[in-house]
């Protein structure tokens, strides 16, 4: 299968029946005096859909996203959002979406009061309530110079500005990077409380754990890239075990090779090490069989994960 | 705390206080050493013996009545000068400091034009070259006669009008500049060779003829060359600092839209 015809595919399951995708790249390309920077990105998200951007630090997706905000523009390729041009009417979109950025900046000097009603009135919110409402549930300190927050409540202050109001948009770059456990529930939480009242969410992250908890769909970028858009559940059938065994004694390749689902087989001496992908238990039957020193079984990680998909597209 | 126009002029608060208490300072020991000065026979042979040269560049005629003394000892240079120092330096921050500090990403995500962040911004530019202005204004003015130094309230306000301007030309162009680089540096040091070269061309004119045709160039001249302190308003003159600043401000709106900003 190859990714590329299966998101253009996707393409047309947003635009067919007349609803603007809510999120359009259309051949996007931006490069960086440094080299970096994306390469013909094309991708659509529909209204009330969840997207996971998924890649390593450096492969794109924060470029992507201030794309998207018109804080960069493109050498070439066309972007929509809620179907206008991203550029033109960049004002109208913003009224629509919430933001928070990878890189975090705050007017240190202030309090998370005085930004957030700064930012309340540059939005247009009537009142304080909803950014009170926001507040109150994600447990931020108000009151405090930003400067003196902690990571923690920095981040807070973001998600808060980015909440209030309920924008239908919210384009949310790494929001759990460098986070404790503990506030990432608190974004977790966030997130799903977004997803179940309708909202469409741009989620970037390089954890693949953490999309796939939320997100109906997620884009693979590395270096600059679109290499794969899947499904989650796509993802999840398809997602492989890594089976790494040693035995008491040599043994041949042909036992294991064979088995259904083994995509690849390599033994060295005693060792042996299989991609296994849907239902573990003929491998697990066929290892029972012979006389074991250590076993592994785990998943794939998502260097792992691009690798299979970046080798799958070069087929 | 809700434009745009509020934050920037409360960043800018505690700055703008203390620029104010220099300037008040500034003018009380210009005036409180004006009566050693004041109508001395013995100063006015010494200073007439001075070359005419020297006379034309430290604006020395009349030295000992009282706007001789103020053009000579505040506004041939001083005054304009420290005004000039703060419109650039906040200036160059107002755009290029945000994005140096890494905030206009989150700012821009908001549903606010590029050509309303600049267009409030110079707002408070101005606001804030206007109230220290005012405050320099005031302090010579009021206190003055304590000092027995009398200027009358027009020439004093065609002379502060013209440094004001002057400042807020060059902190104009320093905002300007700073759009359309993201570089506070770049825009700090743009201002400020532009403002010395223009007091320079203005101040050596008076020395050197052949300068003389082009001093024109001159927004020094132009804002204070023409001795407002005696003659009074040139409206036709300040006009000039002023459609440089409002020009410079459209180019900044230029500048700033064209621009991908920095992470």
């Amino acid at each position: 299968m190859r990714p590329g015809r299966e998101d253009g595919a996707d393409i047309e399951e947003t635009t067919g029946d007349g609803v603007d995708p809510t999120i359009a790249l259309e051949g996007v390309t931006k490069h960086y005096r440094t080299g970096a920077g994306v390469d013909d990105v094309t991708l659509s998200v529909g209204p009330g859909e969840v997207f996971g951007f998924l890649g390593p630090n450096g492969a794109g997706k924060t470029t992507v996203i201030r794309m998207l905000l018109d804080l960069i523009r493109p050498d070439a390729g066309r972007i929509r959002v809620f179907g206008m041009d991203a550029r033109a009417d960049s004002v109208r979109i913003h009224r629509r979406i919430g933001y928070v950025p990878g890189e975090l900046s705050l007017y240190d000097r202030f309090t998370a009061r005085e930004m957030l009603t700064h930012f309340g009135y540059l939005r247009g919110l009537r009142d304080w309530s909803a950014i009170a409402v926001q507040a109150e549930r994600l447990e931020l300190e108000l009151d405090r110079p930003m400067r003196k927050l902690s990571k923690g409540n920095r981040q807070k202050v973001a998600l808060v500005s980015a909440f209030a109001g309920d924008p239908e948009l919210l384009l949310l770059d790494e929001p759990t990077s460098g986070l404790d456990p503990i506030v990432q529930q608190q974004v977790h939480a966030e997130v799903r409380r977004a997803v179940d009242e309708g909202r469409t969410v741009f989620l970037s992250s390089h954890v693949l754990a953490e999309v796939g908890q939320v997100a109906d769909r997620v884009g693979l970028i590395r270096d600059g890239r679109l290499i794969a858009v899947e499904r989650v559940s796509e993802l999840r059938r398809r997602a492989m075990h890594l089976v790494d065994a040693t035995f008491a004694s040599p043994v041949s390749e042909d036992r294991f090779a064979t088995l259904p689902g083994v995509s690849a087989c390599e033994v060295v001496d005693h060792r042996l090490h299989l991609d296994v992908s849907g239902s573990l238990r003929p491998t697990v039957q066929a290892l029972a069989d012979v006389e074991l020193v250590d076993l592994s079984i785990r998943e794939p990680t998502l260097e792992e994960l691009f690798l299979s998909f970046y080798e799958q597209s070069r087929d | 705390m809700h434009s745009i126009y509020e934050r920037s002029m409360s960043e800018e608060r505690r700055s703008i206080v203390g620029w104010l208490v220099g300037l008040v300072g500034f003018s009380v020991v210009m005036l409180a050493m004006y009566p050693t000065v004041s109508g001395n026979k013995a100063f006015s042979k010494l200073l007439d013996a001075y070359p005419d040269a020297l006379k034309k560049l430290f604006s020395l005629s009349d030295y000992t009545t009282g706007p001789g003394y103020l053009r000579s000892e505040v506004f041939s240079f001083m005054a304009p000068l420290l005004l000039a120092i703060f419109a650039i330096l906040w200036g160059s921050d107002l755009i290029a400091g945000e994005e140096e500090r890494r905030t206009i990403d989150l700012l821009l995500a908001n549903p606010v034009s590029r050509r309303r962040v600049v267009t409030e911004k110079w707002l408070a530019l101005a606001t804030g070259v206007t109230l220290l202005a005012a405050g320099l204004e005031l302090a010579l003015g009021l206190l003055g006669p304590a000092f027995r130094l009398h200027v009358g309230w027009a020439p004093l306000t065609a002379v502060v009008l013209g440094s004001g301007l002057f400042a807020l030309a060059f902190g104009t162009l320093a905002l300007a500049t700073g759009a359309a680089t993201g570089s506070r540096g770049v825009a700090r040091g743009a201002a400020t060779v532009l403002a010395v070269a223009t007091y320079l061309l203005s101040t050596l004119a008076q020395l050197v003829g052949w300068l003389r045709p082009v001093e024109s160039a001159s927004l020094w001249y132009h804002a204070l060359g023409t001795d407002p302190l005696s003659s009074g308003f040139h409206l036709g003159h300040l006009l000039v600092p002023a459609l440089v600043a409002a020009a410079l401000v459209g180019l900044a709106v230029l500048g700033f839209e064209r621009r991908d900003l920095a992470t």
